[in-house]
């Protein structure tokens, strides 16, 4: 159905986005510190800046229905089965590439700025370039397993750099649990792609082109494709964070903040939404995924904007706050609107990398504050970053003809044209939340009366140009990227002619009577609202009250600490697998051999004997361990004969 | 009786290095033994041409009891390579210790001329005194830092497990020759290929008594004991060559002589090589993640990677075969070179081999750390490096073969294995300690070991093809 | 049942106890002597079975040269002080022992004659027979046991040579 009806042709400049700044990665690894700390930053800023450029001009030269494609080589072959190391450009990936490289660009702009001080600032920026190569493979792969290649490449960047500040214990430890739940969730992608590659060669078909493999799903049967697709969702799950595995995306703000920004709201955690996007030909046609999916999606972001009005860490209230809008594009992907999906996620990279700047911004003017409570009224002492924080915000509440408004809108309205009344019910009162816990962490931090602690006072300044001029420019973006995808009562959507054809048969945007859209439009508008004026009143004129978290109550205390999941993820499953673990070193494993040797009896006397016993590493145990098999083998033969 | 001296010409090369190296110990000063390294590497690049060289010739000799193929010369390859490695690491490090350089170079040549012989062996016979001719000269490496008692006892160990095993191995060929009238592997496969009644039932018992044989020199489960012990005691160079190069020999026989010559039995051993892989790489990565000792965690990850290979071996020709080759092509770099980095931390003759030692090693040896970085994502399966290319074809023929739950089981092994792995990385790059800088082994020949490794592990993930394409072709001159 | 085989029946008597002599004997030099014993049994059994030459090299080789040197380095580390003896491993060395012949012997014994048998005429194991084989067939596996036994002499002259 795609490839039917649109054109291929080959671009050979194609590989050069990804590898300019694998070829940056690489100078940096070998003379970044000979070119010096300045020189290092800026040739990975221009690297990706290059990137940029080309990403526009393929932009520029795609036809509307288009493909570009650029084969390198074959990577795998065995058999009729072959994976090219080839990349190719559609409407989808052309709108990721820009996302990619632009909002790359710009923070790789302002970490020139933020890290100038910070003692690994080479090696900061050898991770940040080799991370956009990983994502640029990610989203430009032809293929199910360069896709993978860069999943998994991103996901170790991310890990390198949420743990880069390593001289503080906790922020290995969060490196760790991203790495780690990514991992399960990585599994489940592993599994489906297996299942796929399976089923699909039982008929013959040994392929995961993207190209290829539509014009087969139909050999699948429904079955079969409702579990690769759940499979591959729970890795979508653990990428972008959603209901039950989204616990490591608070922990990850350990990280420098333009990593927050790029990686953990920009980029890599809508790479689930852009695996799902990108694989619509088989999640179209599995219903069942797809309201589960849609559920989840939904869940997510209420339950995350819920957990982030208690929160009082500038950077946990915006990571919360990414959860939830992923969810919303779950809950798109849920009932079929890619289109959509992808628009706001697209919309979302500007406003969220716009936020998470400011609060760079923020927390570098503060010497390294996190705490909102320690914050206030600093909306005189920098304007440019509460301008453009103001602009941003509006974006994300939804507030009329900000990108948040129209994107968000899009998705409320797919929902509610879809028959899905509760999904719309809990996607509008998450715009409510939104509105409210942005507006609070807007007062809290730039209006009322300064809490800022006395010996910080003097030294708070605005931050300079490198950093402000990113931050105007994503402001800029986070109202005027709305515009493209207007609703047809305004002046038409021009997003949905150019990516609907990617998504061929599956839903496109639904349009019914155009009062309905506006009654609904308007309901949103109005819950925006109260939500806005219910921050104002509690919190914008005398500031806030300084709750602790020991003395905090009832509901407030478990949002404070989201509902706990940490806590219970740790009795249930990591407490469990450690011990399981320990045990079979140091219990286990001695024990059968020894077991069989001491006889039952002995067991009685200790096991300190025993532990001691194998500690030796005496050899007749072994012996003794290697005869059993063998008996046990030859005995399991005789029965045969 | 043909016999065409060409079959023997890699392994000849190999044994005359040693020969020479041997001798002209007795005649050199003490300061420049170091040219014996030199001269072992000459003899190894040497057989390294040979064998290009003579590389998809097909001839066999003395009765066909030894096979010049594609299948010995990609083996044979392995082992050269390895084996240089191994003297490349060690020129340094024999010195800090006090071990005898002109025996250990030799006994290193030895052991691959015994790896060599294994691999071309079309005959039990020859198979057997290729196998204990290279294990007597790795148990004498193993036991060779005369001043460490945790490396005579490792020695100790290993000779007497080996000689254990050894003695089933032997009963099992001559149960086979008993049934089957002969040691030579084509007369064995021509007599299991015969339509005929019924097989004496002692010709199972002896593919059975092999199979454990086996089991024992690769390390499965349960004939795993004597790995971590051994591994940990000896010599750090001589533990990457035991877990790479004599790894590979084993592995090679069994390819050959189980999976191949012996393939009519295949049915019979299905089940328990089921079971062994499972257990194998399940038992391996458990036990490797609590272990407090980098070099010990080795060791069972080496019994976990063992069970990846038992898929390719279960998963049986064809696919299953040249997924083997591959993979223990792709485990090599990764595997020796992580061994490489343990060698580079032994200071003053004491090892430092905890995970402990290795904190901060990304700020005082940056390549070192990347190129172990490297190594524990290539073994962990992480694309685009060599491990995982290699992982990738191994499930693969399982799945393909019919065996998706080995496949699945695989998998889970490979994320969990990347807990223990990951721990490595996060030492070198997240902690600060750790040995200090002037203490490494100092040796720019170390380096470039370590740097060939880490270049080979980038080329086998990123430009499979070639080396695919060599495995195939080496599985199919075994027909 | 016939003469040989009743012959042959007493020689394995006499082995297998003179085998597990060698094991349950505490005293080592009395330990070696039964192991003497049954290498002596195992090289007439050689002979019954038509190879002399691998008789007589079984007590040139084994029951002379290499237990002498036993012996003497017996004699020479004079071992006192001997391992506590354990019950528990005894037993299960019995169960395994008799587990691993009650699987053994119905095998062993039940099977069909292999289809070419080799032949063991008057001459199968003389000197010239054996000679022709291992310089012929085997001459190359000849050629490796030479080089393992090199292996071997080099090997045992580096672990156990004082160090300076």
């Amino acid at each position: 159905m795609v490839a039917s009806t649109s054109t291929v042709a080959t671009l050979e400049l194609l590989r050069w986005i990804p590898l300019i700044p694998l070829c940056a990665c690489a100078i940096n690894i070998f003379f970044g510190r000979a070119l010096g700390h300045r020189t290092a930053g800026v040739l990975a800023s221009a690297a990706v800046g290059v990137s940029l450029a080309l990403a526009l001009y393929v932009f520029w030269l795609l036809p509307a229905t288009g493909i570009f494609h650029d084969l390198l080589y074959t990577w795998i072959e065995s058999g009729s089965f072959r994976v090219n190391l080839s990349f190719q450009v559609d409407a989808l990936t052309a709108i990721m590439l820009l996302v990619v490289t632009g909002i790359g660009f710009l923070i790789h702009i302002y970490s020139l700025g933020y890290m100038a001080h910070d003692d690994g600032k080479v090696r900061f920026f050898i991770y940040l370039n080799l991370f956009i190569f990983f994502m640029l493979l990610l989203v430009m792969g032809d293929n199910l397993l360069l896709l993978f290649v860069g999943w998994e490449g991103v996901g170790l960047c991310s890990y390198l750099l949420v743990g880069f500040w390593y001289h503080d214990a906790k922020n290995t430890i969060a490196g760790n649990k991203a790495f780690i739940v990514n991992r399960i969730g990585d599994l489940g992608f592993i599994l489906g792609i297996f299942l796929l590659v399976t089923e699909l060669g039982r008929q013959g078909i040994w392929t995961l082109d993207f190209a290829e493999l539509p014009k087969h799903v139909s050999l699948l049967t429904p079955a079969t494709i409702t579990l690769i697709t759940l499979l591959l969702f729970v890795g979508a799950v653990g990428k972008s964070a959603q209901i039950p595995l989204f616990v490591w995306l608070p922990d990850a703000m350990a990280g420098p903040t333009p990593v927050s920004a790029l990686i953990h709201a920009a980029t890599m955690v809508t790479a689930g939404v852009y695996m799902t996007a990108r694989l619509h030909f088989l999640f179209a046609p599995a219903p069942y995924t797809l309201s589960i999916i849609a559920i989840i999606g939904a869940a997510t972001a209420f339950f995350a904007a819920t957990v982030a009005i208690a929160q009082n860490d500038i950077k946990k209230v915006l990571a919360y706050s990414t959860v939830s809008q992923l969810g919303y594009m779950f809950l798109a992907v849920g009932i079929g609107a890619f289109s959509a999906a992808i628009f706001h996620l697209f919309t979302h990279a500007f406003f969220k990398a716009c936020l998470f700047l400011g609060s760079g911004s923020v927390i570098h003017a503060l010497d390294g504050e996190q705490d909102m409570r320690k914050m206030g009224g600093l909306r005189s002492y920098l304007p440019k970053t509460y301008w453009t924080y103001v602009i941003a915000t509006l974006a994300i509440a939804g507030v009329p003809l900000t990108a948040g408004f129209f994107s968000k809108d899009l998705i409320l309205w797919q929902a509610f044209s879809h028959g899905s009344y509760a999904l719309w019910l809990v996607g509008v009162v998450t715009a409510g939340l939104t509105a409210f816990y942005m507006f609070r962490q807007l007062f809290m931090v730039f209006h009322g009366s300064s809490r800022v602690e006395d010996h910080v006072k003097p030294h708070i300044h605005e931050s300079p140009a490198v950093m402000t001029v990113p931050l105007i420019v994503l402001a800029i973006g986070s109202i005027f990227t709305g515009w493209l995808g207007a609703p047809e009562y305004l002046w038409g959507s021009l997003w949905d002619r150019w990516v609907q054809p990617v998504f061929g048969g599956a839903h496109g945007a639904e349009h019914g009577p155009v009062t309905t859209e506006i009654l609904v439009t308007l309901v949103t508008v109005a819950i925006v609202a109260i939500g806005i004026y219910l921050a104002y009143a509690r919190y914008a004129r005398t500031g806030t009250r300084v709750v602790p978290a020991e003395a905090a109550a009832g509901l407030y205390r478990v949002l404070l600490n989201s509902y706990w999941i940490d806590e219970f993820y740790d009795r249930i499953a990591v407490r469990p697998f450690t011990r399981v673990s320990q045990w079979l070193a140091q219990i286990f494993d001695p024990l059968v051999i020894d077991g069989l040797v001491n006889g039952v009896a002995k067991v009685a006397r200790g096991f300190s004997l025993i532990w001691r016993e194998a500690q030796t590493g005496n050899v007749q145990h072994y012996l003794i361990g290697f005869l059993a098999a063998t008996l046990a083998l030859l005995i399991y033969y005789l029965r045969q004969l | 009786m043909d016999a065409s001296l060409i079959p023997l010409l890699p392994g000849a090369q190999v044994l005359l290095t040693a020969l020479v190296v041997m001798l002209l110990d007795l005649f050199i000063d003490e300061h420049e033994r170091g040219l014996l390294a030199w001269i072992s590497l000459l003899g190894l690049a040497l057989c390294g041409a040979e064998a290009i060289l003579l590389w998809g010739s097909s001839e066999g000799t003395f009765g066909d009891t030894l096979l010049l193929d594609n299948f010995a010369l990609f083996f044979t390859q392995i082992f050269i390579a390895v084996a240089a490695l191994t003297v490349l690491s060690s020129m340094r490090y024999v010195r800090e210790t006090g071990i005898h350089e002109g025996e250990f170079y030799s006994l290193i040549l030895f052991a691959t001329t015994g790896m060599i012989v294994m691999a071309a062996a079309n005959d039990l016979m020859v198979f057997f005194l290729g196998l204990e001719t290279m294990s007597v000269a790795v148990y004498v490496l193993t036991g060779m830092w005369r001043s460490s008692a945790r490396s005579s006892e490792a020695a100790m160990k290993y000779f007497l497990m080996g000689a254990f095993a050894t003695g089933f191995l032997l009963y099992g060929i001559a149960l086979i020759y008993g049934a089957t009238g002969s040691t030579n592997l084509n007369q064995i496969s021509a007599y299991l290929l015969e339509p005929q009644g019924q097989w004496p039932p002692y010709l199972f018992v002896g593919g059975l008594l092999l199979l454990v044989g086996f089991g024992f020199k690769v390390g499965a489960v349960p004939f795993h004991f004597w790995i971590p012990d051994v591994y940990e005691g000896a010599p750090t160079p001589v533990t990457g060559f035991m877990a790479v190069a004599v790894k590979a020999a084993a592995f090679a026989a069994w390819a050959r002589i189980l999976m191949h010559e012996l393939s009519p039995l295949d049915s019979d051993w299905a089940l328990p090589l089921r079971v062994l892989a499972i257990a194998t790489m399940t038992i391996g990565n458990l036990l490797a993640i609590s272990q407090p000792s980098v070099k010990r965690m080795l060791a069972y990850s080496s019994i976990a990677h063992a069970g990846y290979l038992l898929i390719g071996i279960v998963a049986g020709e064809e696919w299953g075969s040249t997924s083997l080759l591959f993979y223990l092509a792709t485990y090599a770099p990764a595997t020796f070179g992580a061994f490489a980095v343990i060698t580079l931390l032994t200071e003053q003759d004491k090892p430092k081999e905890d995970y402990g030692h290795f904190a901060g090693l990304g700020f005082k040896r940056p390549f070192v750390a990347m190129a172990m970085s490297l190594f524990m994502l290539s073994l962990a399966g992480f694309p685009p490096l060599a491990g995982f290319t290699g992982k990738f074809h191994i499930f693969r023929s399982a799945i393909i073969a019919g065996h998706t739950d080995l496949a699945i089981i695989g998998v889970l092994n490979s994320l969990l294995s990347v807990i223990y792995y990951l721990r490595v990385i996060v030492m070198m790059y997240m902690n600060e300690g750790g040995v200090k800088g002037k203490s490494f082994i100092e040796s720019p020949y170390l380096y470039t070991a370590v740097g060939l490794a880490a270049a080979a592990t980038i080329y086998l993930g990123v430009l499979p093809m070639r080396t695919l394409e060599w495995s195939r072709s080496a599985f199919s001159s075994l027909f | 049942m016939n003469g040989a085989q009743v012959g042959f029946f007493i020689l394995a008597g006499l082995l297998i106890v003179s085998s597990l002599w060698v094991v349950f004997q505490r005293n080592v030099v009395h330990s070696a002597m039964a192991l003497v014993a049954a290498l002596f049994l195992v090289a007439i059994l050689f002979l019954t079975l038509n190879a002399p030459m691998v008789g007589v090299l079984q007590i040139l080789v084994y029951a002379g040269a290499i237990m002498v040197l036993f012996l003497f380095v017996i004699m020479f580390l004079n071992p006192i002080g001997l391992e506590q003896r354990r019950r528990l491993w005894w037993g299960f060395g019995a169960l395994a022992g008799l587990l691993l012949a009650g699987a053994l012997v119905p095998v062993l014994t039940n099977g069909d004659a292999p289809r070419d048998p080799v032949v063991a005429t008057e001459l199968f194991g003389g000197p010239e027979e054996l000679a022709r084989s291992l310089f012929t067939d085997f001459v190359l596996p000849f050629e490796i046991a030479s080089i393992l036994l090199l292996v071997a002499i080099v090997g045992a002259v580096v672990l156990a040579k004082r160090e300076p």
